[in-house]
């Protein structure tokens, strides 16, 4: 993603500190199989066709798109550096638009994900009763296909008037918004969690729950991960436009592609903290994985038996 | 500087010749001074470092003492077991007015105590009615798990897209262990006393009942009535 940063004029102070491509190659080639695995997934099993399930296909695909196009980029800076690519080009620099803007969709993509799954399990833990009346399958699905649109407009907007404060503005404001959303709704649940567990503890002869550190522990994982991802980036987008000249602002702004990178990592661990938490879906990648109930799989295993 | 992008800051108008595929750089008109730092020049990276570890281990310590802190209450609980005397076992949990029954808006979903008078009214229920399926009782017996009590085929969609609810709640099958007077039972339905934050709605039929099933080793609370009971029916039979 084309990103802007200051260059300081002093060579021996805070230079821009370089990532090799490598790093982000492989990155994406992950974080885009284990998204795509779980996207293969939900749509295979019948069983994940919920509004829960729906949710999170929806953030991996997001992810997928995400590290495609980063993968993209990286690969055509490559090429660009070999000297393969003409990075001069009109063509070029319509498919570097493109690119970003795919890069936004996914990132806004993803926080709106991240709220879509914050707000589907409180519905689950506060509304219970009337969780499926409340969330249903239609709705769902125009939640998403809303999001979708969202997305693809505040993309497409984002790289055609890249260079407007407000766009930038528009970003922060989101992910601050969308981050104390998720804090408080998850807070909510965890103190719901907490007070059953103690009337749990009140019954004659039961254990102390002790392990309901675990519950503290899923949560700030669930929590701090996203904000430890994402919190850099758009620290850089807040300096970028407060403090232009600033050096410690520069020095911060030095270190972009550490950020970047961090953001592609939370493409890679967010599988393991929505997805394969679930053990319907593990089940299908198992069976995925080792086709265990595909007809070509049988004839695979006859031969070698 | 040569060797780097000039991009124009106000918003590019005619295509620069000059483009490249890097990040961009901004040229300053005025180029930026690294003289005269009082601080160190990494100051921000660090602060912002340092509070971000220190805000994320402070959540996680006030999250594990909001666990650890505070008297069990059983005779809270009282009150939600008044407010859902059932007569017929259905019932729609609609939040109460009084703000006082507050706390319990939520409880009923998960007390225990609540399901356990539950399941003495299905109970009774049963015995009140012959011809009762105990495929019917094993469906309501799913439900108070997780609050839900619905009469046998009342209005659910009851397909298996539908899903349960893994918060950790062994409420009911603890009243199971208890009606039944099974000791084991109800030691293990004792140690599987905690909680955990939803991490997902268990649309599964519950064959997947491992400790490894949740997200912290709970046993999903299945709403639906998908699933059957075959011990815990036994004990609500005896």
């Amino acid at each position: 993603m084309n990103d802007v940063s200051a260059l300081p004029s002093n060579h021996t102070d805070c230079q821009v500190v370089k990532v090799p491509h490598l790093v982000f190659l492989v990155l994406g080639m992950v974080s885009l199989s284990e998204n795509l695995l779980v996207v293969v997934a939900v749509v295979r099993n019948k069983n994940l066709h919920s509004p829960m399930y729906m949710f999170i296909c929806s953030l991996a695909t997001f992810n997928t798109i995400s590290s495609l196009s980063k993968t993209w980029e990286t690969l055509m800076m490559e090429f660009s550096d070999v000297g393969q690519l003409d990075s001069r080009g009109d063509s070029v620099r319509r498919v570097d638009d493109i690119i970003d803007a795919l890069l936004c969709m996914s990132f806004i993509g993803c926080i709106c994900s991240f709220l879509a799954i914050a707000v589907d399990r409180y519905v689950t833990i506060f509304h219970a009763l009337r969780y499926h009346n409340i969330m249903t399958t239609r709705r769902a699905a125009a939640a998403l296909a809303g999001i979708w649109a969202l997305c693809g407009v505040a993309g497409a907007v984002m790289v055609a008037f890249c260079d407007a404060t407000v766009i930038k503005i528009f970003f922060i404001v989101l992910f601050l918004i969308s981050l104390l959303l998720i804090l408080f709704l998850y807070v909510h649940m965890f103190l719901l969690a907490r007070s059953h567990a103690r009337k749990i503890a009140a019954l004659p002869g039961s254990a102390m729950p002790h392990r309901s550190l675990r519950g503290a522990l899923t949560l700030t994982m669930l929590f701090g991960v996203f904000v430890v991802c994402w919190a850099p980036f758009f620290l850089h987008l807040l300096l970028l436009m407060v403090c232009v000249e600033n050096p410690y602002c520069e020095c911060y702004r030095s270190l972009f592609q550490l950020n970047l990178v961090l953001l592609m990592s939370h493409a890679v661990v967010d599988p393991a903290i929505y997805a394969f938490r679930s053990a319907e879906l593990r089940n299908t990648f198992r069976k995925m994985l080792l086709c265990s109930d595909s007809p070509l799989c049988y004839k695979v295993k006859a031969l070698f038996h | 500087m040569s060797e780097f992008n000039h991009s124009n800051v106000s918003g590019g108008n005619a295509p620069d010749p000059d483009y490249k595929w890097t990040y961009e750089y901004y040229d300053d008109d005025e180029p930026v001074s690294f003289e005269g730092l009082k601080a160190h020049r990494y100051s921000i990276v660090i602060g912002f470092w340092v509070g971000l570890a220190v805000f994320v281990i402070f959540m996680f310590f006030v999250l594990t003492l909001l666990t650890k802190t505070g008297a069990p209450h059983p005779e809270g609980a009282e009150p939600c077991k008044k407010r859902v005397r059932l007569t017929s076992c259905v019932e729609d949990f609609s939040p109460p007015a009084d703000p006082d029954n507050r706390p319990c808006l939520h409880r009923p979903l998960l007390d225990s105590s609540v399901s356990r008078s539950l399941f003495h009214c299905y109970v009774n229920e049963e015995q009140a009615q012959e011809g009762s399926r105990p495929r019917a009782g094993a469906r309501v017996l799913g439900a108070p798990r997780g609050g839900l009590v619905q009469g046998p085929g009342r209005g659910r969609s009851g397909s298996p897209e539908e899903g349960g609810m893994e918060v950790g709640v062994t409420s009911a099958r603890q009243g199971a262990a208890m009606l039944g007077g099974n000791q084991t039972d109800h030691r293990e339905a004792m140690s599987l006393s905690h909680f955990n934050i939803p991490n997902v709605v268990n649309s599964e039929h519950c064959s997947t009942l491992g400790a490894d099933d949740l997200l912290l080793g709970e046993p999903p609370i299945i709403m639906e009535g998908e699933c059957h009971w075959p011990h815990s029916a036994h004990h609500m039979m005896d």
